[in-house]
Parts: structure tokens; sequence; C-alpha cells
């Protein structure tokens, strides 16, 4: 397919995207994560109809490095605020261990599946376990807020909920730094560890964070701080990325900096959220236009272990959860498949893992994290509804007048 | 969200935050491109862009405050930050990063035509006429006759006999009344100034691209045989110029009724839908070998004065412009081929002030002849200096057409732009502060206006 073709078609997901949050609100249709785009661009691709052919989609790598290390920005730059509200470092906690948990539950059954089925060894293997781990780790904020607002959830359980699923990225987001340390391009005359590059990575962030506030000031003058945001945005992706570093954790590092240092969070936050979507529908075209399945024999099983376990390991989350908090007792016992969800961090994560180590590894994480997202699309939305209607959060719709 | 009205002209504190802020990325980039020297590429070009957008946005405060205009802002930190100086942006990304002109050129054109209000152009359109004669034809006239009289000091046309010579002293002369609707726009954005000298500066900047290309498919018709001795004349260019600017007009009206109904109707997202006519009718319009230039500036004279939404469509460009102008400009700026300059900037300086001096004069007497306002007299030429992508554009073209004469036309030509390039913004900007005609108030934002 003609590139300029593909973009106008990557323009008009923008398009559409920016309409689905019009206002700033959910309006109610599309799917919560935004799978049909996945799906669609998996149509697309090589795997499938092979309408995009793999060089032409390789033309917009660096359109994807872009967008990835932009979502992650804005994930900073929102991190530990809701709608004007500072989530209790308690929340915040709770995330990153569920995140942890999770993660955890997912790599080890993964770290026997592949060694069993694959021939992947040493750093591969390690590689492919820790960034699936780490694409499925979260709860997406997106489908819990799509619950939450089309149903007109609220209480303290859906704002728990809330809270978590926005919490939960900081721990994936920080770990890919240290996944990438592996393929540092950088050649310096005194050697890092895996450690100090993990530091370096979020340090760029911050260095860049910290001038990017000191530029913006005090007086918000929107021209020049989109010029600044931009720029900066695009620079660090740029950099971080030719040295070999993960640019969605720099990026990350960098929207929490510019939050904390710039005092303009909130209008920082009103400027780029709305982008957030316009970004994100293209990159998940793209995203499932790599993906294929073809060669991959032991992928399905993978995919199985996958899903089982993190079904598995949020069901228990959501029973212990149940057994330690009052307002989730009355969830029922769905309330851990709800948390099933994921989305904009799952295929971040998986995307910038396929263009960072094309080949097995890449193709595989993506694979996982786009199944992963898929099946979390079609339980955990409905899954919280009920869970939330059960805990009383919900209201079941009026009966109309003239009803039976 | 707009906090542009409460904020405060930026103090000393602020701008050595943004000296430092400078100085800061480009360490980091340095230390990048010398830690990993290897790894460029796709990469290379993204830190590329957004270094551009930063250090052009930064280095245009900066300039700000000995009141040079922040295009030579956005200029300045291309050339310094480009593969002849610096070198934080190479040879590759400049190459990669010019895919971005035909978006920037589309949306320049676009809000060059939306500036021309047919009420304005009515008023002024004897001066215009008389204007673009002068401006043409005195330009044209006077640029070869001090080609021929330089000859010696110009290395390739030293070799040149006499008809060649002229035929080639022609084709400088067209090259000569090539404007830059870029820069004019880019100060027109900085400065919004409103007058008679922006009015009249714009309007035939803008109508200068139809000039030049009628005039330059003319005198090619008479420099083709007199520097090729076996060529012979051939009016046949001239009959499909005649279809292509008229197709030109064409999809020019049709694309501008669309957007006026789309800004009308529907007015979300303008940003997208910027982007996508700016790549996507760009790719459609040299794909049918229009010219592009002529039917995005159709599009926007149309939305101007055929709808009601004139200024929401200029904002909206304004907005969704401000980046890729920067982008445009300092790669324009790390783009200029600095060695070759170092090598041709006497004979290249002499072609440029003669001809800015040729332009003061052509001004001067079009400015009597039409009776224009003294004002317009004494500062109409300075916005008609600038030079840039037209110029080079058209250089290249001729480089191509006639490879006899080698590569040392276009070599010259590219050192003469590149001066005109950086005087021009500088004596335009100039020229509209001193006529009274920069505006100081508020910058309004899209959102500030009671759109329909």
């Amino acid at each position: 397919m003609n590139p300029i073709l593909l973009l106008m078609g990557l323009l008009v997901l923008a398009y559409i995207g920016s309409f689905v949050v019009g206002e700033r609100r959910i309006r109610g249709f599309g799917l919560p994560s935004g799978s049909e785009y996945l799906a669609l661009g998996f149509l697309l691709g090589p795997g499938a109809f092979g309408l995009l052919d793999r060089t032409t989609l390789g033309l917009f790598d660096p359109v994807l490095h872009v967008a990835l290390g932009w979502i992650a920005l804005v994930i900073g730059l929102g991190f530990g605020v809701h709608r004007r509200r500072k989530t209790k470092s308690q929340h915040l906690l709770l995330g990153a261990v569920l995140s942890i948990v999770t993660g955890a539950a997912v790599a080890g059954p993964l770290w026997l599946a592949v060694t069993a089925w694959t021939d992947l060894r040493g750093d591969a293997r390690l590689l492919l376990v820790a960034g699936t781990a780490l694409a499925c780790s979260e709860t997406t904020r997106e489908s819990v807020r799509w619950v939450t607002e089309r149903y007109g959830a609220k209480g303290p359980l859906s704002s728990l909920v809330s809270d978590v699923a926005r919490s939960d990225d900081v721990v994936p987001l920080c770990l890919l730094a240290l996944c990438f340390t592996s393929g540092v391009t950088a050649r310096l005359p005194c050697p890092m560890n895996a450690a100090t590059w993990t530091f370096a990575t979020l340090g760029v962030g911050v260095l860049f964070g910290g001038t990017a506030a000191l530029i913006i000031g005090r007086d918000l003058r929107t021209d020049e701080t989109w010029g600044t945001l931009l720029g900066i945005s695009v620079l660090c992706t740029g950099v971080t990325a030719r040295l070999g570093l993960s640019s969605v954790s720099a990026m990350f590092a960098m929207g929490l900096a510019i939050a904390i240092f710039s005092g303009q969070r909130q209008s920082l936050l009103a400027m780029t959220e709305p982008t957030e979507r316009t970004v994100l529908h293209p990159v998940l075209l793209l995203a499932g236009a790599r993906i294929d399945l073809h060669g991959a024999s032991a992928v399905p099983l993978l995919i199985l272990v996958v899903l089982l376990c993190r079904t598995a390991s949020k069901g228990l989350i959501g029973l212990v959860w149940q057994a330690a908090s009052s307002h989730a007792r009355t969830a029922g016992p769905l309330l851990g498949l709800g948390l099933l969800s994921a989305g904009t961090l799952s295929m971040t994560v998986g995307l910038t893992y396929a263009l960072r180590f094309p080949g097995v590894v890449g193709d595989t994480v993506l694979t996982l994290a786009a199944a992963s997202t898929l099946f979390g699309e079609f339980v955990g939305p409905f899954a919280l509804r009920a869970s939330l209607r059960a805990a009383g959060e919900v209201q079941d719709p009026a009966p109309s007048p003239g009803g039976a | 969200m707009s906090h542009d009205a409460h904020a405060t002209p930026p103090g000393i504190l602020q701008r050595l935050i943004q000296l430092l802020a400078l100085g800061v990325i480009s360490a980091v980039l340095y230390f990048a491109t010398r830690a990993a020297p290897g790894s460029g590429g796709n990469l290379g070009t993204i830190a590329s862009v957004g270094f551009v957008v930063l250090a052009g946005t930064l280095t245009s405060e900066l300039v700000g405050i000995i009141k040079l205009p922040h295009l030579t802002g956005y200029l300045l930190a291309g050339i310094i930050a480009g593969p002849h100086v610096v070198a934080l942006i190479d040879e590759r990304s400049v190459h990669d990063l010019t895919a971005i002109n035909s978006l920037a050129l589309s949306l320049i054109a676009l809000e060059g035509g939306a500036h021309l209000k047919l009420e304005t152009l009515k008023r002024g359109v004897r001066s215009l006429a008389w204007a673009s004669l002068f401006q043409s034809v005195v330009v044209l006239v006077c640029m070869t006759g001090i080609f021929v009289a330089l000859r010696n000091y110009i290395p390739f046309a030293r070799a040149l006999g006499t008809t060649a010579l002229l035929g080639t002293a022609l084709l400088w002369g067209s090259l000569a009344i090539t404007r830059s609707p870029s820069a004019t726009l880019g100060i027109l954005a900085e400065t919004r100034a409103e007058g008679p000298v922006m009015t009249s500066t714009l309007s035939l900047v803008m109508t200068s691209d139809v000039v030049v290309v009628v005039l330059l498919a003319v005198v090619m018709v008479f420099a083709r045989p007199m520097i090729d001795p076996g060529a012979t004349f051939s009016f046949g260019d001239l009959s499909d110029l005649g279809h292509d600017l008229l197709g030109s007009v064409a999809l020019g009206t049709t694309l501008g009724l669309f957007l006026a109904a789309y800004v009308r109707f529907v007015k979300a997202q303008l940003l997208l839908v910027l982007l996508a006519i700016g790549f996507g009718m760009s790719a459609l319009v040299s794909y049918i070998r229009f010219d592009s230039l002529l039917a995005f500036m159709v599009a926007g004279f149309v939305v101007q004065n055929l709808s009601s939404q004139g200024e929401a469509f200029i904002l909206a460009i304004e907005e969704t412009g401000s980046i890729v102008f920067i982008i445009f400009f300092a790669t324009a700026g790390a783009d200029l081929d600095i060695p070759l300059l170092r090598q041709l900037w006497p004979i290249a300086l002499a072609l440029s002030v003669t001809r800015a001096a040729v332009t003061w004069g052509a001004s001067h007497l079009s400015g009597k002849v039409a009776k224009d306002l003294p004002n317009v007299r004494k500062w109409g030429w300075a916005g008609l200096v600038s030079q840039a992508g037209l110029a080079l554009g058209v250089a290249s073209m001729i480089e191509r057409t006639f490879p006899q004469l080698g590569s040392g036309f276009r070599a010259l030509a590219v050192a003469t732009v590149a001066l005109n390039e950086m005087l021009g913004p500088v004596l335009f900007k100039l020229a509209l502060d001193r006529a009274g005609e920069t505006s100081h108030a508020p910058r309004p934002t899209l959102t500030s206006l009671d759109l329909p």
C-alpha cells in the first residue's frame, strides 16, 4: 500500500478517535480499549489479508516511536492525580503491588512454557518473559473509566478501582528501562551496569522534564508551551532510542517531572489528555498490522498460558480484595475479573518491544500483549460492571412508566 | 484554555533559563550523537525533529531581545545545529526533514490565499498591477544586465559565449523575481501586522507565484536555443502551462469550497483535516503535475472570500502550522550550504545587494506611477527581498533543464538565496515596525473567537 494512503488512513483514525473522546467524556461508542483498531490492523496486515506489507509498516516506525513516547508522557503527567484530586499514597502503593503480583504470576509459568515449547534460551528467553509480564501487569484505566462513566458508577469501590488502574503503570514503565539495558548501543569510556543504565534512562527523562518545566515557567503561553512540549518529547524519544534505552520509560519520567516541577500540571493535562486517544488509535492499528502468527507454532500455547495465569491472578486478587476491604465485600466473585482489562500500557509495552527487539522476542511479546488486550476487552468491562452493580455503585435503570 | 492574555513578557531570568535550556538540550544531543554514532538513521531524525522544534523556539525567543524576527531564530538554530557547523543534525536527518516541506508549503499557500481579501485587492488592484509589472520586468531586465556585467567574477559564466551568457543571464533574471511566501507569512504570523505595507506586500508576493511560473516558462522558451545551439524554439510548454494553471485554479476552488463548508458546519479537529490535506493533496497535486502553491492559494482565497470563516481558518492554520513552520525554517537553515557560501560569498553578496537595490528602485517607480501611500513607497520593497524554497526549486529545475551549465548556476543561486533568506525577514520586520503596522494586541486563539 502507498505510504501516503496509509498516512491518510491513520489521520482519519486519529480524527475518529478525537470524536470518541469529545468534550473529555467517553460517549459510549467504541470498545473500551480500542481493540477494534487492533483487530482491523491485524486484518489489514501481512498476518491476514496483506494489504499492508512489512516494508510499508517499517516506514512508520519513527512515527510509532514518537506516538508511544507521547502516550507515556501523558501517563506521566497524569500519574497520581485523577480529576484534580490527588491519589492517596496507599492507593498508589496498592496499584504498584497489584501490577507486580500480576506480572510475577504471568512470568513464572511463562518461563516454564517458553522453556518447554520454544528454543529460546538465555537473554532472549529472559527478555520475552519479562516483556510479557510487564505488558500483562496492568488494568487499563480507559476500560475502568468507560464503565464508571457509561454506567454512572459512583462510590468508594469504583473510586478505588479507578485509582488502582491509574496507579499500576509505574512499575511496568520503570522496569521496562531495565529490560532495555540489554541492548544499549551507546559506547562509553567507562562501561555501566544494567542498574546504572536504568537510572540513567529515568534520569534523562527527569533532566528533560526539569528543563521543560523551567522553560514553561510560571506563565503558560500556549503556543510556546506546545512547541516546548512537542520539541522536548520528540527529542527525548529520539535521544533515548538512539542510545538503545527505553524511550517510553524516559518519557514517563519526563511527564512526571514536568508535573512535579512546573506547577502547571492541570493546565498541561487539559492540553495533552485529549490527544491521547487521537494518538492511540493509529498506534493500535499499526500494532495490529505488525502481528503475524505465521510460523510461530508455540505462540497459541503461550497465549493460553498467559491468559490463564492472568485470569487466575486477577481472580485471586479479587478474592483477597474482597476479604480485606469492606467496600469490596459485596462486589461478588467477578471483581477480580473486572481488573482483567488491558490496553494502552499493554500495547505500548508490546509495541515498544517489537520496535526495539525485532524478531521472535519482539513479535511474540506484541502478540501476547494484543491477546491479553483482546481477552480483557470482552471480559473486564462486563465483570467490572457486574461487580459495581453488586456493590450498589451502579444503579439499575428505572423502569419505564408504561412498562410491564 | 489560554493563559496567553495574562502572560507577562519574559524577563532577564526567563531569558537566562532559555539560554541554559538551549545549552542542556544541545549538550545531551551532542553526547548522544557521539556516544552512539552509528545508530542514527530514523532515530537520529526523530531526535533532530525534536531538537529543531525546541532549539528553534528558544532561539527565536532569544533573538527577540535584539528585535530580530522569530524566523531568523529558526534559521539560526538550524544553521548552527546543521551538518556544516556543530553537526548535531546530520545530512541524512536534514534530508528526511525536508519531507515536511510539502505540508509546510501547502499551509503557507492556504494561509497566504486566506489573507487576500477581495475587497482589499479591489481597492489596491491598480497598485498591485503596477507593482507586479515593475517588480517583474524591471528586476528581470536589470538583474540580467547585472549578471552579464559581473560575468568575470562568476566562475561558471567566464567560459560561456555571448549568446549562452545572455541566455543564462535571462534565467538568472527570472530567478531574481521569485519571492518567498513562507518568509512573508512567517513575519505576518509573528507581527500580526495590519496596514497598507503588509497588504501590498502580501498580495504581491502571493500573486508573484503565478507571474514567476508564466515568466519563467516564457524565458525558458527563449533561453533554451541560446544556451543549447541544437535546440529550437517551441511554444508547446506554454500550452501545457495554461492547462496546469487552469487545472490548479479549478482544483483549488473545489478544495476551498470543501474547506469553507467544513469550517462552517463541522469545525472540529481542523488540525487533523489540515494535516491530511497538506500531505494528501500535496501528493495528489504533485502526481497530476499541477502547481500546488497556486492550488492551495486559491483554496485559501475561496475560504476567505466565499464564506464567513476566513478569520477562523487563518487562526486554525496558524495553530497547526506554528510547529511545522519552525521545522521548515530550521531545516532550511540546516540545509544551507555554508562551505559553498564561504566560497562564493563575494559574488553572492554583490548579486544579493544589487537585487535588493533594484527591487527598491522598482518599488519606488511603481509607487510613483500608482500613487501609493507614502509608507508603501518607503517600505513596500522590504518584504520582497526574501527568497527561499521557491527560488531554490526554480534553480534546481534550471540545473536539470540545462545540464550544460553544470552545478555552477545552482550553487550560485543557493549562496545568493541563503543571503536573501537571512537578510530578507529582518528587513521586512524592520519595515513593518517602522511603518507602525506591527500589532501589539494579545494573540487571539480559536477558542476566543465567537464561531458560528
